[in-house]
This record gives C-alpha cells, sequence and structure tokens, in this order.
C-alpha cells in the first residue's frame, strides 16, 4: 500500500469511527499512531511519544487557551450581563423588536470577554428571556433571537476557535483577531435588522417596550463600566501590541476575577466551580489537540494533504466554486459535529488545498480571510438542527416552548448569517482592513 | 452533533470514590495553577511598563504550569465522560449497543494512554540525561515529569474505570443519562 492510500484509509476510518460515538481526540490519536508506524516505522513512533506530549502541553502559546477559558467562566460569574442587557435595552427597548435587539447587543459586549457561544447565549437568555415574555414577544422569535446571539460570543473576539485555527495554520493570533473584529460587529448588526425585519412584517412578534428617560439611560450605561475597562486593556493591549494574546488572558482572567468578585458577588465556591469547569474543559479540549497533533504528523508523512492540493490546483476548477464546496461541506458536518472537532479535522486538508488555489491575495491575508470566514461558517451549525446547541441551551431555559418553534424563529437569523458569510467571501477588505490599519 | 458523554455517575463503590475525589483535586489543583499563571503573566507585564523589570523567563515559567495542568485536566475529563463525540448516528441505538461502542472507545484510549505513558517515562529519563535546563531560572525540566507520569497515571486508572462502567452496562443494559457540553463553543 503506498504512503497516499494509507492517509487515505486512515481519513475514512477516522470518520467511521467518530460515527460509532469514538470521543474524537481518541479517534485521532489512535488512527494518528497507527497510521504514523506504518509509514514512519514504529522506531519513529516510539520516539515521537518520548516527549511530542510534553512539548504540546508545555508552550507558552498553547497557555493562552486555559487562560480565555478561566477568564470567560470569571466573566459568567460577574454577574454583568444583567447590567449589560438593561444598558443597551434603555437605549434601544421602545423601539419595535427593541429587547431582543438589547439582547443581541448585550450578546456582542459580553463576547468580548467570553470566547464561549454556549455561555454568551445561557448567561444572556437568563436576564433577557424574562423581559421578552413582559411584554409579549412571539415565543420562537424571542428564543430564536437568544440561541443567534450567543453566537456573537465565539464570533467576536477572544475566541477559542480562532486560536486553534490560528496554531494549525501557524497563523498570527493577533491579526486573526483583528481581521474578526468588523465581521463580529456586522453579525450583530445583521442579527438587529433581522429583527426589525421580522417585526416590520408581523409587528405583533416584538412589541415596543417603554421609553427610557435619559438620566436613566446614563446611569444604566455607567454600571458597565468594568467589563468596557477590561476589553479595553486586555483587546486594546492585544491588538495594539502591547502585549501577546497569552499575557491579554491572564490580564482578563485577572481582571474578571475581579469583577466576579466585587461585582457579582462571587465566593470560594463559586471560585472552585470556575477553576473545575476550565479544568473540564481544558482537559476536553487538549486532548483533541493531542490527537490533532498526532494525526496531522500522520497526515503530512502519507502526502494526503500535498496531493489534495495538487489535484484541485490542476483541475482548472474555479477557486471560488472550491470554496463554495467547503463552505456547503462546513454546513453538513456543523449539523452533525461542534466546531471545534469539525475544524480540526477539514484545516489540515483544505488549508493547503485553498493555500494552493489564487484568491489574488498574499498568503498572510489569505490566512486570515479563510479562517474568518471557517469561523463564521462552523457558527452556524450551533444554531441549525437536528442538533444546534445555543438552541438546546436557550430551549432549557424556556421549557414550555416546543424546540420546532426556536427553530423557526431562527430562520431569519440564519438569513442574515448567509448574507454576511457573502459579503465576507466576496469582500475580503472587509476582514483585512484592521489588521492594515494597525500594523 | 458532539455531544459529551453520558455524564459519569456517582461512583457507587468506595474505590470509584476516591478515584472521581483524586481526579477532582487534581482537576482543581490545574485550575489553580492557571490562576496563577494569570497571576504571574500580569506581575510580568505590569513589571515590564511601570518599572522596565519583567519576570525573568516568564515565558518559559508560564510554559511550564501550562504543561503540568494540561496533564491534571485529564483524569476528571475522562470521569466525568466529557470528551466531546458525536453521537447523532448512535443515539437511537440500543443502550447495550451504544454501551458497547463506548467500551471499544475507551479500550482504545486505554491502550493510547498506556503507551504514552510508558514513553513518557523514557522521555523523562532522556531530558533527565541530556541534563536539559531552562538556564533562566537553573531548572531541569525533567523535575516536573514525575507530575506529569503520575497524572498519566491516575488517567490510566480513571479510563479502566470508566470502561468497567460500560461493561456494566452491556451487562445490566441500564439507560443513561445524557448532558450535553460543547466543543470549543
Amino acid at each position: 500500500m503506498s504512503d497516499l492510500a494509507i492517509g487515505t484509509t486512515g481519513f475514512v476510518v477516522l470518520l467511521v469511527l467518530i460515527g460509532l460515538r469514538m470521543p474524537i481526540g481518541v479517534g485521532m490519536l489512535m488512527v494518528g499512531a497507527l497510521g504514523y508506524a506504518l509509514i514512519a516505522g514504529t522506531t519513529a513512533l516510539l520516539s515521537f511519544f518520548k516527549t511530542q506530549m510534553y512539548w504540546q502541553f508545555t508552550s507558552f502559546d498553547f497557555s493562552v487557551l486555559p487562560l480565555f477559558l478561566l477568564m470567560g467562566n470569571f466573566a459568567a460569574r460577574a454577574g454583568i450581563t444583567s447590567a449589560l442587557f438593561r444598558a443597551v435595552n434603555s437605549w434601544m427597548g421602545h423601539f419595535r423588536g427593541g429587547i431582543a435587539m438589547a439582547a443581541i447587543g448585550g450578546c456582542a459586549v459580553f463576547g468580548t470577554v467570553t470566547g464561549s457561544s454556549l455561555a454568551c447565549a445561557a448567561m444572556m437568555g437568563q436576564v433577557a428571556l424574562p423581559e421578552l415574555r413582559r411584554y409579549n414577544y412571539a415565543p420562537g422569535f424571542a428564543t430564536g433571537a437568544l440561541a443567534a446571539g450567543g453566537t456573537l460570543g465565539i464570533l467576536i473576539p477572544p475566541s477559542i476557535i480562532l486560536i486553534i485555527y490560528a496554531i494549525m495554520v501557524e497563523g498570527n493570533i493577533v491579526a486573526l483577531f483583528q481581521a474578526a473584529f468588523a465581521p463580529g460587529i456586522i453579525a450583530m448588526l445583521g442579527y438587529m435588522a433581522a429583527i426589525a425585519i421580522v417585526v416590520r412584517v408581523d409587528p405583533k412578534a416584538g412589541p415596543a417596550g417603554p421609553h427610557a428617560s435619559a438620566a436613566e439611560r446614563w446611569a444604566a450605561t455607567r454600571d458597565v463600566w468594568p467589563i468596557l475597562v477590561i476589553f479595553g486593556i486586555v483587546m486594546g493591549g492585544i491588538y495594539s501590541g502591547a502585549f501577546t494574546p497569552t499575557e491579554g488572558a491572564g490580564i482578563g482572567a485577572l481582571g474578571t476575577f475581579l469583577m466576579a468578585v466585587t461585582y457579582g458577588g462571587m465566593r470560594w465556591d463559586g471560585f472552585i466551580q470556575a477553576l473545575s469547569e476550565t479544568a473540564v474543559t481544558a482537559g476536553m479540549i487538549y486532548l483533541i489537540l493531542l490527537g490533532a497533533n498526532v494525526f496531522n504528523a500522520f497526515l503530512g508523512f502519507s502526502q494526503l494533504p500535498t496531493w489534495g492540493a495538487e489535484l484541485f490546483q490542476h483541475s482548472g476548477l474555479p477557486p471560488y466554486a472550491v470554496l463554495l464546496g467547503m463552505i456547503l461541506l462546513y454546513l453538513v458536518l456543523g449539523c452533525i459535529m461542534d466546531s471545534l472537532s469539525m475544524i480540526l479535522i477539514t484545516i489540515p486538508i483544505f488549508w493547503p488545498i485553498v493555500a494552493a488555489l489564487d484568491f489574488g491575495l498574499q498568503p498572510d491575508d489569505l490566512k486570515l480571510w479563510y479562517g474568518i470566514i471557517i469561523l463564521m461558517v462552523a457558527e452556524i451549525g450551533l444554531i441549525t438542527p437536528p442538533v444546534g446547541l445555543n438552541v438546546f441551551v436557550i430551549n432549557s431555559l424556556a421549557k414550555d416552548v416546543p424546540m420546532f418553534e426556536t427553530f423557526r424563529g431562527v430562520a431569519p437569523f440564519l438569513m442574515s448569517d448567509f448574507v454576511r458569510v457573502t459579503l465576507v467571501v466576496l469582500l475580503p477588505p472587509l476582514s483585512l482592513w484592521l489588521p492594515y490599519a494597525l500594523k | 452533533m458532539a455531544e459529551a458523554r453520558a455524564e459519569g455517575r456517582r461512583p457507587s463503590n468506595a474505590f470509584g470514590r476516591l478515584l472521581v475525589g483524586i481526579a477532582r483535586a487534581l482537576g482543581l489543583f490545574g485550575g489553580f495553577l492557571t490562576f496563577s499563571m494569570a497571576i504571574i503573566v500580569t506581575v510580568s507585564v505590569a513589571g515590564r511598563y511601570f518599572f522596565s523589570a519583567p519576570i525573568q523567563g516568564d515565558y518559559d515559567i508560564v510554559g511550564i504550569i501550562a504543561g503540568c495542568a494540561a496533564f491534571s485536566f485529564l483524569p476528571i475529563c475522562q470521569l466525568k465522560r466529557s470528551n466531546v463525540l458525536v453521537d447523532v448516528f448512535t443515539s437511537r441505538a440500543p443502550v447495550r449497543a451504544r454501551a458497547a461502542l463506548d467500551a471499544f472507545a475507551n479500550l482504545c484510549f486505554l491502550l493510547i494512554a498506556v503507551f504514552a505513558t510508558w514513553r513518557l517515562i523514557y522521555g523523562g529519563i532522556d531530558m533527565y540525561r541530556h541534563s536539559e535546563v531552562i538556564a533562566a531560572f537553573n531548572f531541569y525540566r525533567w523535575y516536573t515529569f514525575p507530575f506529569d507520569i503520575a497524572c498519566m497515571l491516575v488517567l490510566i486508572v480513571a479510563i479502566a474505570y470508566t470502561l468497567a462502567q460500560d461493561a456494566s452496562d452491556i451487562w445490566t443494559g441500564r439507560p443513561r443519562e445524557s448532558t450535553a457540553v460543547g466543543g470549543g463553543e
């Protein structure tokens, strides 16, 4: 069997095992190790495993992951979501659909301190759902808006998925965070526009709330200063290059810790809980990363990625048609798999293909642009049937709303997602201007 | 959708309780290590900007701590069955079939973990023999290997324990509760 055949077989076996409930990290580790031994020999595998785990874990660049997770877990205990929602609501609540828009705006701001969509949806859902009900919003519309708003948690940096993408394609995390900024804002505006259109068609879906006085507005806005300070320091510092992403994450974790203690009333129990949650999530991510590392070493030996890239390069297919095919595949995969695993499995094959095609971009710019597209497309899986996790989270908060209603309520936001993906694909400067402006 | 494994049941015997206690303590220790990284990083950045005196070798210190933390996270993650998997195709399969698939996956994981630990021990011995050292604060790299290996040994026991749970599920055919936890979302 040729190396290429071993590589292809390994990839297929991995997909089958994953379909049969094997944890993705375990599957990649096992297939990767066996394939590695078949191609490079047992001696090479024995020596590879001596230290690869140690070096992968003992890396300053990787330490950004647990730190951002810790930051998000403290932020979730900072009691800030309610203040955020009140602040945005005081400015927008009196519009038709305004309370739902306020939830979206709150999600966007909360997204600047968390890299987790599920946390974002859950936290904002707890605060905004009671208000949306009080003003008689259509149930599916309200839950759909919150499920969609949750995805802003990961679209707006910091974003665990972007960090992992950066590690995989050896890209620049800082530039990727910069590139994600404008598309993140567009996502927020797009969701608000979707709400505006829905209430124009059906005014009863989202009645207007009460008017807040100017004094109330300023009072509510003043309450959110801690989160703005943390965002300013962490993202400002990372964007401007004053410190590295790991340093920013560490400072952010300490900042949200202080906020949780002073503002959110976090005590010893909450602190211990935040640390334990970080441990479980980080353990899960580390195992997948370990598997991806071994599996990618095997794929590299098999030459499968190079072969795939050459195949597409000489196929004469228009680059944008290939990209469209990938996006459609991600949409399908997103229905059955979580975005992290999906990206770890596909990027080693897809990135060399994209890099070999001519999109009229510099290689570094291509990395940024493709990363942002993948991030957005992968997140769509969080709100699509059959198993959109954000929808599940919101539905556990609103048990009386049938799941079907929420998926229907998500539809306008999906439209908004598709429009945004199209925009970002057709207009690379949307993602690239900020990295260039800050260079 | 990738979903976490059915959350580990409350252990019914003393051994299980002890194991969960150890794994939980290890995970918490890793959490404290992560928190200490945040403090070190912040102090170092503050020192760099305000006093032009960063902590010497701060990147190496954080890397070393992060490495220990990563190893300490693994056992509790396994016991809570939080490793992401796709269960869309098997969610309607009979309990016994799912338990059998889980048992197979855990058996594979067990073999890999034993293999990785065996190699890690030799990796540590290499580090010791070559006296690999972080010069900035005279720290020999093998120092952390005993801890890393200990974490791996706990992980091996944890995998074996979950494998035994799966085996008993095949035997009894008892349905398990499932709690969804996302991947990197």
